[in-house]
């Protein structure tokens, strides 16, 4: 299964240094990719950096009518994202957002890598691929700023978020028999 | 990579079926050919010619009506052997896309280009006389027609235009590179110049205009202009129910690998059909027993009331020799193992 969500991610920070290396956060003092896997950092209580996409994996189970020696695996994964936009007054943040949702939609395709041991260097091809569903793009909300009825989602908030959803499906590496 | 050979990669898992299809030579009745050998895994969006891309399609079913007959020996009547009765395979899809070659596909028999009409001409439901047209220069190619100094502004970036040479009152198929159409006799079509520009598949959308020529955004799938032809602008395309002419053309359809191996299904002749008989006769003299409705299209709901409409296209896969055994087949299923796949 760490398997199926190394290579996950990789694919997707592959793609994205490909599509755009501009588009870096700095954590830690380290200048990288803006696609972080949550459960990869140090546990520290700052505020995810916007304008990067948050990586969480969810619940896994067997894909009905594919149980057994040859079963194939679903899970769950969460990414989330949020800007301010790119100037100051934050009037480009909806537009900003439109624009990582682009990117997210562009690295996700095509749909599918190869499933690779990431602990060994160079990575070891496991044989069989790793695919997940299109992402769904969730609400988006926004944050900080004064509640306005007439605006129940919230967007005139200077932080405008968004979690994306999709399921990716592997092959596990037991056999189920 | 690992040298262990793996299981789960036997598993071939897909998400959607591609569909590309190659122009027959009518006259001489030989298909196109996808020789997996030769062609291996190519690129989905990159077909070896003279394969074209027609895209998606979905609801991809084959059917196989091809009835085994034991032979039947001894008190008990103990199968002894078996034979093959008639051959008969069909496919069924939707082209999510529209365009020339898929309404031609799905029709079946002529398409037709409705070339841009004389205003004083009578009407007619498949075009009535277009506007004369234009002839094209030397040194044009399929992406390429070369109209002249002047003769170029009859047309303009986004018409879409037909080329071929003139109906010279031939018999036979017509149609540049492609053969779309069949005349029996030249009163048929009228003795219409136009004609085989109304039915060519020499059909292009012009994106660029230069001082002396079309730039085309697709190459004319017939290839480039023959000497004499002669380009018109097509303002939309139509098929009919009915006609005596049918479409026929080699197909490929490929189950885009998500996991596992790739599965190609090729059929050297495909035939246009509509009615699919539900079940086949259990004996040569019963009759079919019950014909499913054909949908020409289909509504894709999209939400009520808004749906998108795919064309339905079902057809008859028909014989080829295969030349390496002489035995006559209908279609080929090959598959391309995953790296590492265990081979059993």
């Amino acid at each position: 299964m760490q398997f199926t969500k190394d290579s996950f991610y990789m694919a997707l920070l592959q793609r994205l240094v490909s599509l755009n290396p501009l588009q870096t956060v700095t954590l830690d003092g380290t200048t990288r990719p803006a696609i972080i896997v949550a459960e990869n950092e140090l546990v520290i209580s700052a505020q995810p950096v916007s304008d990067a996409f948050y990586i969480e994996w969810g619940a896994a189970q067997m894909v009905p009518q594919h149980v057994g020696d040859r079963g194939l695996m679903e899970m769950e994964c969460l990414i989330s994202y949020h800007t301010f936009g790119t100037v100051q007054s934050g009037v480009d943040r909806g537009r900003a957002l439109a624009a990582l949702d682009m990117v997210l939609l562009s690295i996700c395709e095509p749909p599918r890598t190869s499933k690779r041991d990431y602990t060994q260097s160079p990575s070891v091809d496991l044989g069989t691929s790793i695919l997940w569903t299109t992402p769904s793009l969730g609400k988006v909300s926004g944050t900080e700023a004064a509640k306005n009825e007439g605006l129940p989602r919230g967007n005139d908030g200077v932080r405008l978020e968004r979690s994306t959803s999709l399921r990716v499906f592997f092959f596990p590496e037991v056999s189920f028999l | 990579m690992s040298t262990l050979p793996v299981r789960a990669a036997m598993v071939p898992v897909t998400r959607q079926i591609r569909a590309y299809f190659a122009p027959m030579n009518r006259v001489a009745g030989t298909p196109s050919i996808f020789d997996p050998g030769k062609y291996g895994a190519f690129l989905l969006g990159a077909p070896p010619s003279p394969w074209l891309d027609l895209g998606w399609v979905e609801n991809f079913q084959r059917f196989c009506t091809t009835l085994t007959e034991p032979l039947r020996a001894g008190m008990p009547g103990t199968p002894t052997t078996q034979f093959r009765g008639p051959l008969d395979a069909r496919i069924e899809f939707d082209f999510r896309e529209w365009g020339k070659l898929q309404m031609a596909l799905a029709c079946g028999s002529e398409h037709m280009n409705v070339l841009a009409s004389d205003p004083t001409a009578n009407a007619q439901p498949s075009g009535g006389t277009p506007l004369a047209a234009v002839a094209v220069l030397p040194g044009s190619t399929a992406s390429q027609i070369v109209l002249g100094a002047g003769a170029v502004n009859a047309f303009s970036p986004g018409n879409l235009v037909a080329v071929d040479a003139d109906y010279q009152q031939q018999t036979g198929y017509v149609g540049t590179g492609i053969s779309a159409a069949y005349v029996s006799d030249p009163v048929d079509v009228s003795r219409d110049a136009n004609y085989v520009r109304r039915v060519t598949f020499n059909v292009g959308r012009v994106a660029q205009q230069t001082v002396t020529s079309l730039l085309l955004a697709q190459p004319l799938l017939g290839g480039a202009p023959v000497s004499g032809a002669s380009v018109q602008q097509v303002v939309a395309f139509v098929d009919r129910e009915g006609g005596s002419f049918f479409q026929e053309w080699s197909a490929l359809f490929i189950a885009e690998e998500e996991s596992g191996g790739r599965v190609c299904f090729h059929y050297p002749r495909l035939s246009p059909t509509t009615a699919i008989e539900m079940s086949m006769p259990l004996t040569p003299t019963a009759q079919p027993r019950a014909v499913k409705a054909f949908h020409r299209e289909d509504e894709v709901e999209i939400t009520k009331p808004i749906s998108s409409l795919a064309l339905h296209a079902a057809f008859q896969a028909m014989p080829h020799v295969d030349e390496n055994d002489s035995q006559t087949v209908v279609c080929y299923r090959s598959y391309f193992p995953a790296a590492m796949a265990a081979v059993y």
